[in-house]
């Protein structure tokens, strides 16, 4: 790599995605992003873990080819990774897809090996969140949580502690402001 | 030193503030003010207002009182019960029926509180997935995969995969069965009809029920209760037939007659009389674990000699103890935690009833049907420090030192508003801070979009009274000094002012002349907290909004001039600005 940047931190995609030069993503034709996404540097995406179990409806199958799933307006923080979530099952080792819907904040150091996450769901910074975790939408995982693997978060959740609890409820007036519209427009190319 | 982030707390007008407050330490109440309400400042550090502010997202508006409703001054309503892991709806009249936990295959880990996953004994160890279970054979356990506990552990294991809460419900710990309520209760009729009359000593000697019950047995809790409810139940209906009192002996607490009864069992000791149940009006207790009592001797020396062996590492901590139903002394007595319920609910005005916040039914959408937030009709304070501050210095505020601060007011309405801010010169408290807003009233522009704003500007400038405009290219150029009754910046719907701080000095030995009068009546240490600059800031919002209030915040502003009428909503807030040095 060359000491200096000549060209700005991010690439942007046709669709309005924000791509760090700096980060890690691996499998990159595994990978969907919706569109105005930032991916910050140093961020680790795994797209090549893909599901090597074979599916067993029909329908399923041509979502093989996909392990990371993500929407639009989401933020990748720096650091923080994004690995499809993996087990034994019958004897055979497979990853699983994972997906992420919009306007999903994801907080520096923070690693992600959930099945699903939901729309609107602030995740802070070093935050664990384990195997086949579900993560519906309205959620805020506080700094340094662990959620355990299999856990599922009901909407409207404040979810805080090793392993994760709920700790509180999502206020009426909190849902606005976890729209990351304004967070995307703030990012500049410098 | 944690960094701090300045934070703005809404005061809800429900609190009752003329009840005078006493501080920890403090000898007397305080005298009564004798201050109007205008004049008295509101204290932040007093031990009631911790109560009484939130943040503006935790606040609702009523429309038809026309007041700010925090979660204190509101009413709950349940819409739906669910259960927050397998996310299925719960009828209430199962709540009602069942309990408050889900009864289907939803637990927590008894260790850790992690959910816990079924997972077959033959399946690889390390299977994860709960939801594969069905195509495995028995016998199946309950894994954590946070801390690796296993119900094995507790000598717990299932036939079948689903329905794990019926069939946790018939294992003891240890894998023993529970025999049912039902069963009991067959036993206990047959008892009576077998051995009504005789003694107790003969009663339990001969006891031959059919399935066997052991009057020394140890029951656990449940059975306990069942048996022990049962008994009394039995007891009140013999020593007061139901015709005389007219309760039907279930729950039939009531009447006076009833209470004097239950007040008679622990006055009238009924010990020393063996043959007191044949008289009336006396009842006797219970006497065996077929009755519900459990006289447990030995519980007392297993539970030392089980310490003795295994130590203090076999106990159960509080926390975990919490989480159970029942005495559980040993983790080997813990037993996996059925998930509580989570509701889904609507909110009304204390007041006058009118709903403020209701959500879809359905547990799975997360739309409203009504949401009234604060957030829609009152001004947002957002706080920042005016000069920049460098990643290298200090995050504290300097003691004596002044400071400014940039208030940015954005509101929220259709129509245009006029914010009048008061503070003390100093605020309350032994370390009091001098406190000056620059620009205590202006005018913020109405929440039109940037199309009608456009139209505005081209027809009237009356919504902003004449005031002089400043472009953010203006204020970052020119002036760089903030002056006195002036906006410091000003957009479509928001404005920013500035307000000078100088913090306190917290050092207690300072020279007397410098001292509070409050310090002077209470010297000691810095208390916890005191470090923390807080701004009490009285604002007064007055606009004219459109008659009828139903959609003064929401509807289409503008439209109709006609029918129009002036508005006020005036409260507390407190602002945190930072910390001060101690050093
Ligand atoms: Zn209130
Ligand atoms: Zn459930
Ligand atoms: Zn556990
Ligand atoms: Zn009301």
């Amino acid at each position: 790599m060359s000491k200096k940047q000549p060209k700005g931190e991010y690439i942007e995609t046709d669709t309005g995605n924000k791509v760090s030069r700096r980060s890690q993503i691996i499998g990159t034709t595994n990978i969907i992003l919706g569109g105005k996404t930032v991916i910050q540097a140093e961020v680790i995406i795994r797209g090549d873990l893909l599901r090597t179990y074979p599916a067993s409806n029909p329908s399923e199958k041509q979502g093989n080819t996909v392990a990371v799933a993500i929407g639009r307006y989401c933020f990748f923080s720096r650091g923080c990774e994004l690995r499809p979530p993996g087990k034994l099952y019958k004897g055979q080792f497979s990853h699983y897809p994972l997906k992420i819907a919009d306007h999903v904040f994801v907080g520096p150091s923070s690693i992600i090996e959930a099945a699903l996450i939901g729309s609107h769901v602030n995740i802070g910074s070093n935050v664990v969140v384990g195997k086949f975790a579900i993560i519906k939408d309205y959620v805020r995982i506080l700094d340094g949580s662990v959620v355990p693997p299999n856990m599922v978060i009901p909407s409207f959740s404040v979810v805080a502690g090793r392993p994760a609890r709920v700790v509180g409820e999502i206020a009426e007036g909190e849902v606005d402001g976890m729209d990351l519209r304004e967070v995307y427009r703030a990012v500049g190319n410098g | 030193m944690a960094s701090f982030t300045p934070y703005t707390y809404f005061q809800c007008p429900c609190t009752d503030t003329s009840t005078p407050t006493r501080n920890l330490g403090d000898e007397q109440p305080p005298e009564t003010e004798e201050n109007s309400d205008d004049e008295r400042t509101f204290d932040p550090r007093a031990p009631r207002s911790n109560y009484s502010l939130y943040p503006l997202e935790h606040l609702f508006y009523c429309e038809d009182c026309h007041q700010i409703r925090c979660p204190r001054c509101v009413l709950d309503e349940i819409v739906t019960w669910y259960c927050p892991n397998c996310l299925f709806e719960v009828p209430s009249s199962t709540v009602k029926s069942e309990g408050n936990r889900c009864t289907r295959s939803c637990f927590q880990c008894p260790i850790c509180v992690a959910p816990l996953s079924v997972s077959s004994l033959e399946a690889p160890p390390e299977g994860l997935g709960a939801e594969l279970a069905s195509q495995q054979n028995g016998p199946f356990v309950l894994n954590c995969a946070y801390c690796m506990w296993s119900s094995k552990e507790t000598g717990i294991q299932f036939e079948k995969p689903n329905g794990i809460f019926a069939q946790l419900a018939k294992i003891k710990n240890g894998g023993e069965p529970i025999l049912t309520a039902k069963d009991r209760r067959k036993d206990r009729e047959e008892r009576k009809r077998d051995f009504s009359g005789s003694s107790a000593a003969e009663e339990s000697q001969e006891n031959e029920a059919p399935i066997n019950l052991d009057p020394n047995e140890r029951l656990d809790p449940e059975s306990q209760f069942s048996n022990l409810k049962a008994f009394y139940q039995t007891q009140m209906a013999e020593s007061s037939p139901v015709s005389a009192l007219g309760f039907t002996g279930d729950y039939g607490y009531g009447s006076p007659g009833a209470l004097s009864r239950i007040m008679g069992l622990y006055t009238g000791g009924s010990y020393a009389d063996k043959k007191s149940k044949t008289k009336s009006g006396t009842m006797r207790e219970a006497r065996d674990a077929l009755e519900g009592l459990q006289i447990d001797p030995l519980s007392d020396e297993d539970a030392i000699n089980k310490l003795r062996t295994e130590g203090w590492e076999s106990t159960a901590s509080a926390e975990q103890r919490h989480e159970q139903t029942t005495h559980t002394p040993f983790l080997s007595d813990l037993r996996p935690v059925a998930y509580l319920l989570r509701t889904k609910r609507s909110k009304r005005c204390k007041t006058c009833r009118h709903i403020l916040s209701k959500p879809e039914s359905k547990v799975q959408t997360t739309r409203f049907r009504i949401r009234l937030v604060a957030l829609n009709y009152i001004p947002s304070i957002i706080i920042k420090p005016l000069q920049p501050i460098l990643p290298t210095a200090s995050p504290l505020l300097a003691p004596l030192n002044p400071v400014q601060f940039l208030l940015t007011f954005k509101n929220p309405l259709f129509d245009s508003v006029k914010v009048t801010l008061a503070t003390p010169a100093k605020t309350p408290g032994r370390f009091p801070t001098k406190v000056t807003v620059l620009c205590p009233q202006f005018e913020v522009g109405a929440n039109t979009d940037v199309w009608d704003e456009a139209l505005r500007d081209n027809n009237t400038k009356s919504s902003l009274s004449g005031e002089k405009r400043r472009t953010k290219a203006e204020a970052s150029e020119g002036q760089h000094q903030a002056e006195a009754g002036k906006v410091w910046e000003r957009g479509r719907n928001w404005v920013s002012v500035v307000v000078e701080v100088v913090p306190p000095s917290l050092r207690i030995e300072d020279s007397e002349w410098l001292k509070s009068e409050e310090m002077k009546r209470d010297g000691g240490e810095v208390r916890d907290g005191e470090e923390v600059v807080e701004i009490p800031v009285f604002v007064r919002v007055e606009w004219e909004g459109e008659v009828g209030g139903e959609d003064s915040g929401l509807g289409g502003g503008g439209k109709d001039k006609e029918v129009r009428e002036k508005r006020e909503l005036a409260y507390w807030c407190v602002l945190g600005l930072g910390k001060v040095d101690v050093d």
